[in-house]
């Protein structure tokens, strides 16, 4: 005997909930169950799974062309509020008038997004940031990191002083991985910015890090690549760029890396 | 320390008399500037302008896709630079700094940019035209990507919107709707006419069809 409740067409706005993972438990399990049985329901879902498309990556290189250098001295030469507070009606009226205004000349201005190139652009902190770590660690063995004491009281400190250079918070148990002992953590440096390097030393693989810059860059989700013969998941949080990097075999350092992101998010 | 705390006690009578030029013309009785208040409105403002320089970038972006105008995305990113110092004592703290930041630039491309744009009979842009970017990229990546900005582009500005923070900037949907100030339902509504809009074109056009990589 069928359900007819549970046998009707779902609307487009659940299965798309449903490809967006945004749906509870019970409506995922029915969602699912509709989809595998019903081809009028399986019909409707592969039309709107077309849909899935690569807006991440489309989106990022809009990212780069902002005229960062622009945008920074816009903000830095805002006065605090209190500090003129009589002008800051005009102020803001004043922008959105120049808002309004560059709606005229816009459109001619518009056709130079063709060529969305900014002189000024400075991102300091770009995929190179990642080949230097892997030539560092590549010259890394376990004996390397075999005889560092592992006291966590220590290890504490130096993540304290790490995490405060990278104005981020670093719990020795947030950056704790299940049977790798920590064993250090450093600030290194790279084009003139921090850069924390927290070492492992994986009894079967050896020498793992997990190493975290500061970036303006928009959050996003883990990555995989390979550098120097190892293998690097790399996200970032929309604050800083993180990179998990060693010889463990992909699946393992993504299950790691889910749980250094979800310790280090709370 | 002392030269230090000197400033603070500057910045506190600055702010006082701020304070008091903001309410003088109403009849209640000049708020007292106690410790408390004045020094957590300083550091909240420090902490606004921070977290300001951290997300200019993706604001900017925002403003790109709202406008499709670069010249009107560095002006919604100023003003929003401007409200966001003014309101820093009402940013919730524990709460996604980007997040209230977005809600800030839509409400005031919503409320005062592009009404008043509207009002004076300015027409949108050419969607082919306004998101496409010429880098230096290698030229599948390009070509799809151009692909997909130009049917994002092209969508209705309610569903570019919330296609954008739900797939490019990775909000959840009741994000979404904080942001957009709108029902979580019609932020279901707009996703799914979006994704049947975009799906449409991918049929017609098979070779956007990858995956995604938004969330």
């Amino acid at each position: 005997m069928v359900d007819p409740d549970t046998n009707k067409m779902p609307s487009d706005e659940l299965l798309v909930a449903f490809l967006d993972g945004e749906l509870d438990a019970v409506e995922r399990v029915r969602i699912d169950a509709l989809i595998k049985t019903n081809d009028n329901v399986a019909e409707r879902f592969d039309f709107l799974s077309r849909s899935e498309l690569p807006f991440f990556e489309a989106f990022e290189p809009l990212l780069e062309h902002a005229p960062a250098a622009r945008l920074e001295s816009i903000l830095n030469n805002l006065p605090a509020p209190g500090a003129a507070p009589i002008a800051n009606g005009w102020r803001r009226r004043g922008f959105i008038a120049a808002a309004i205004g560059a709606v005229f000349a816009g459109v001619v201005a518009d056709r130079a997004l063709l060529s969305m190139r900014d002189p000024e652009s400075t991102e300091v902190v770009d995929l190179g940031w990642r080949g230097v770590v892997a030539e560092y660690l590549a010259l890394y063995t376990s004996d390397t990191l075999a005889n560092l004491p592992g006291n966590e009281e220590f290890l504490s400190a130096q993540l304290s002083s790490v995490g405060s250079k990278l104005g981020l918070s670093l719990p020795v148990e947030a950056v704790t991985l299940p049977g790798i002992p920590l064993k250090r953590a450093q600030i290194l440096q790279y084009d003139a910015k921090p850069l924390g390097q927290i070492v492992y030393l994986d009894p079967q693989y050896g020498p793992l890090a997990l190493c975290i810059v500061q970036s303006s860059k928009a959050a996003k989700p883990p990555q995989t690549e390979q550098r120097r013969g190892m293998n690097v998941v790399f996200w970032s949080d929309g604050s800083h760029g993180f990179m998990l990097i060693g010889h463990n075999p992909p699946e393992q350092l993504s299950a790691l890396t889910e749980k250094v992101r979800t310790a280090l998010s709370v | 320390m002392a030269l230090a705390r000197s400033n603070v006690s500057v910045a506190q009578i600055g702010l006082c008399a701020y304070i008091r030029a903001r309410f003088s013309s109403s009849s209640s009785p000049a708020i007292p500037c106690g410790a408390a208040g004045p020094e957590a409105a300083i550091a909240s403002e420090h902490e606004i302008r921070a977290g300001l320089a951290q997300h200019l970038a993706r604001l900017w972006r925002y403003g790109v896709v709202l406008s499709r105008q670069r010249d009107v995305a560095d002006d919604l990113v100023q003003a929003t630079c401007v409200r966001a110092l003014e309101r820093a004592s009402q940013f919730a703290a524990g709460t996604r700094l980007d997040r209230w930041l977005f809600a800030i630039l839509h409400s005031i491309w919503l409320n005062e940019v592009r009404s008043r744009r509207i009002r004076m009979g300015h027409g949108f842009v050419d969607p082919d035209v306004a998101l496409v970017f010429d880098g230096e990229r290698d030229a599948e990546t390009h070509v799809l990507a151009n692909q997909v900005l130009r049917q994002v582009s092209a969508l209705p500005e309610a569903q570019r919107t919330a296609v954008f923070l739900a797939y490019v900037e990775g909000l959840s949907y009741r994000e979404v709707a904080d942001v957009l100030s709108v029902p979580i339902g019609t932020v279901m509504s707009r996703l799914a006419a979006a994704r049947a809009k975009l799906a449409e074109t991918a049929a017609a056009d098979p070779v956007t069809h990858a995956s995604k990589g938004g969330k």
